[in-house]
């Protein structure tokens, strides 16, 4: 088999550039060693931490001010038209992705935080702090919602924590209804729950009562109300209560992150595209600057797999897409591509755990030019036919600069319209 | 202890196995594999009582292995763990049964199969092997062959090729479904090859996922010592049971620590048989006289082939019939997994397990669906009443064989 385009990882990054790819006519496959980012992650698309500003300005600043910021490869001009490429898949995939890449909204967390963030399904957005009720306003609390059974989300606190911030929240668990023989709840079990009628009827009768006896306006629930079909489910929950609902995330497994999965493999699945999970890739084979295959790991023996061209989005440390071998040495997993990172161990971290500017090996990454393509210590391209994307690219603190899915989202959409 | 346990350290209790486990989603009595796997791990010891009994709910289908990010091999930690608790508590007189395969193949296929395949549809009959076996009255049972493959292969001889491969036929193909072995030897012969077929045990997965790791080592040196001459001339073994490969490759080396040279060497030439066909395709040695099939199919990648982790060889080599075109279930599991569904107290479960697969198939129209392992095709062709082929079959009617 000779695909097109190879892309290793199925993140969001590998994803969008599969798509593109597949959407243009190639034939592609996506290699990816297991699910991760996706499900690990909010489901909401950071693009900057500005606070409650304007992301996108944000953006050109940065742009300006880092020539070698990934987002600055992608190009400013990629931005919004990489936003709005998601925001269509997940509005078709029937999960539409709401927010302003010129407005930051602050949605809540599950420890009752204020967290900036630039799209967010439809399920979480009436969690906007700039409508949620003021202590002293007259307005009824913000009700939190959770279940004693759902480990990780504990609404007195969240409500706790809203309340020092300066908005009028209490925190209540609901009794879960009786269900035959259950052992044990995840927040994919409860997902699964409420994707069932009869359960958020059930749930919806309770908060109805609720609001009725507390005249709450606003009800925050952990991101466990569905999986395929949790924009129906959330509606269905709001008019039964009759009252707003919006969904925070939680602790991995993410629902969340997992409903933009499902939705991207589904379109990358029409538009012809493979997904091969469980494949590990561990070393590529080239002919000079040209890469000519890659193999994964597999029973007995590698699997040799042929391309054209070859996207790598296999993260950044926390994706796996790096790792130290030993205890100076950091490595990209897949490919050995030459990586930009500290010297040594000792220029890895600051001292201080909570350094401010966040510490320098998150940073690491692959070094890539104008076409994200890799390049080595001397700025040579290594491979003319591999993009990188994502987290593995060199110059930024993806979580910390809270530009995560941004950056995944840009270079992603960037690699597949190539 | 081995990588096996070694891989368990990589766990980061991410719980993505969690959310893609089949079992766990449809049973109250399996926690997960993170649960099960990773987490009890750290409490099994030799000398200890086993932790939790619930490890046995694990059907073995690898999809936890599939999604972890980490490289954590669940499902094998979950198999060892399963071989622990059988070692402390015995193992049940269903579970000897219905883990020699090839015992119970022998006895069933030969001149009296039809009576017995009679006597196997009786109701009456099956509510008695439910109530003293414990084997579900609505299991899906095979019937069994008058003919064994081998008798067929021997009546016929082996004939002559340009180069030689050697058939692992399994159990399935020897006592009930020989023609999947006929197929494969009519493909393998048409591209050329002589095809040897020798003789040969049970791969011992059955054991394996019966947690009677003792007598799945005795079948699989016996077959490494019957295929090792062969792999030294450098012939490769190929095989249509794909669950039985699986073993070959992988399973049983690795769950039963033999790293002997000869084991490895076995695995190391030991193919699917598509996986087989699709690297000749690439070396643009397969023949492509096909006629066309108008035809589209559903077709399942079972979790023991995708437990390879060689993607989707059947799917890659059928495109190359004109005017076929499979559809690929996106199902996690059939549920069976080998004798898993057979089971009483786990047959509902099994069959919870493949509902989505069952309602893909359906809702495909199709009269026949495609699938790579055998005991798959049987609970397939059991829940919805469609005819599930092994793949090589519409290979070789492809090639008008």
């Amino acid at each position: 088999m000779q695909y097109d385009s190879i892309v290793i990882g199925a993140g969001i990054s590998g994803m969008l550039a599969a798509i593109g790819r597949a959407e243009a006519g190639e034939q592609v496959l996506v290699l990816a060693k297991g699910h991760a980012a996706t499900h690990w992650a909010t489901g909401c698309i950071d693009l900057l931490d500005v606070g409650d500003g304007d992301p996108l300005a944000g953006v050109a600043a940065l742009i300006a001010a880092q020539a070698d910021h990934p987002y600055a490869i992608a190009g400013y001009a990629a931005i919004e038209p990489s936003l709005n490429r998601l925001r269509e898949i997940c509005d078709q995939g029937g999960y539409p992705l709401v927010g302003s890449p010129q407005r930051n909204l602050l949605l809540p967390t599950a420890a009752g935080a204020l967290r900036p963030t630039c799209l967010v399904p439809v399920t979480m957005v009436a969690g906007d702090a700039r409508q949620l009720p003021r202590t002293g306003s007259g307005e009824a609390p913000l009700l939190v919602v959770g279940f004693r059974e759902l480990r990780d989300f504990f609404p007195p606190m969240i409500a706790a924590n809203l309340q020092i911030q300066g908005f009028n929240a209490e925190g209540i668990y609901l009794t879960l209804p009786p269900l035959e023989g259950a052992a044990d709840f995840t927040s994919t079990g409860f997902a699964r729950l409420f994707e069932q009628p009869a359960f958020r009827a059930e749930v919806g009768t309770h908060l109805r009562r609720l609001v009725r006896d507390g005249g709450h306006q606003r009800i925050a629930m952990p991101a466990i109300l569905g999986i395929q079909h949790a924009a129906q489910v959330v509606a269905e929950l709001q008019a039964i209560a009759g009252a707003q609902i919006f969904e925070i995330p939680t602790p991995p497994p993410s629902v969340a992150g997992m409903r933009i999965y499902h939705i991207l493999e589904q379109r990358l699945r029409t538009a012809g595209g493979r997904i091969q999970l469980g494949a590990y890739v561990q070393r590529g084979e080239a002919h000079g600057t040209r890469l000519e295959a890659v193999y994964s790991e597999a029973a007995a023996r590698e699997q040799r797999h042929r391309a054209n061209r070859f996207v790598l989005a296999t993260g950044g440390i926390g994706g796996g897409g790096m790792r130290a071998i030993d205890a100076n040495h950091l490595i990209e997993t897949a490919l050995r591509l030459p990586l930009r990172a500290p010297a040594s161990r000792a220029d890895w971290f600051f001292p201080d755990f909570l350094a401010q500017p966040g510490h320098p090996i998150f940073r690491s990454g692959v070094a890539v030019d104008t076409q994200l393509r890799p390049l080595d210590a001397k700025n040579q391209v290594v491979y003319t036919n591999v993009a990188v994307v994502g987290a593995a690219i060199a110059g930024c603190d993806h979580i910390r600069e809270g530009a995560y899915e941004g950056v995944a989202v840009a270079t992603g959409w960037v690699a597949g319209a190539r | 202890m081995g990588h096996l346990e070694d891989s368990l350290d990589q766990c980061i209790k991410c719980n993505v196995c969690m959310t893609a486990c089949p079992v766990a989603a449809v049973s109250p009595h399996f926690p997960g594999p993170k649960v099960v796997g990773p987490q009890a791990q750290r409490f099994r010891h030799a000398d200890q009582p086993v932790p939790d009994a619930s490890v046995d709910y694990c059907s073995g289908c690898r999809v936890c292995n599939e999604v972890c990010p980490a490289g954590v091999r669940i499902a094998e930690l979950n198999a060892r763990a399963r071989a622990q608790l059988v070692a402390a508590q015995g193992q049940s007189l269903r579970n000897r049964i219905i883990a020699r395969a090839g015992l119970v193949g022998r006895l069933s296929s030969g001149p009296h199969a039809p009576l017995l395949n009679m006597g196997l549809g009786l109701r009456p009959l099956r509510w008695v092997m439910e109530q003293v076996i414990q084997i579900h009255r609505d299991a899906p049972l095979p019937p069994a062959s008058r003919h064994t493959f081998g008798h067929w292969f021997r009546q016929r001889g082996q004939r002559r090729g340009l180069r030689q491969v050697v058939y692992y036929h399994g159990c399935s193909t020897q006592y009930y479904e020989p023609w999947v072995g006929q197929a494969a030897v009519a493909v393998l012969e048409h591209n050329g090859f002589e095809v040897i077929v020798p003789d040969q045990d049970c791969c011992g997965l059955p054991l394996l996922s019966n947690g009677d790791f003792r007598s799945a080592e005795r079948q699989h040196r016996y077959n490494v010592a019957q295929l090792i001459p062969y792999v030294r001339q450098g012939i490769p073994v190929v095989g249509t049971s794909t669950s039985c490969i699986l073993t070959l490759k992988e399973e049983a080396p690795e769950l039963l620590d033999l790293t002997s040279q000869e084991v490895a060497d076995v695995a190391a030439h030991t193919y699917d048989i598509f996986e087989f066909l699709r690297t000749l395709a690439e070396r643009n040695e397969l023949k492509t006289d096909f006629r066309a099939i108008s035809r589209t199919l559903p077709y399942h990648p079972p979790c023991q082939l995708r437990a390879h982790r060689i993607g989707l060889p059947a799917l890659d080599v059928l495109s190359l019939i004109p005017g076929l075109r499979l559809v690929e279930s996106q199902a996690a599991c059939c549920g069976i997994a080998g004798t898993y569904g057979l089971k009483r107290e786990k047959y509902a479960l099994a069959m919870a397990v493949g509902a989505p697969l069952f309602q893909f198939v359906r809702e495909s129209g199709s009269d026949l669906a495609l699938c790579d392992s055998e005991t798959c095709r049987w609970q397939i062709s059991h829940a919805t009443g469609v005819t599930t082929k092994h793949p090589i079959e519409i290979l070789a009617a492809a090639y008008g064989l």
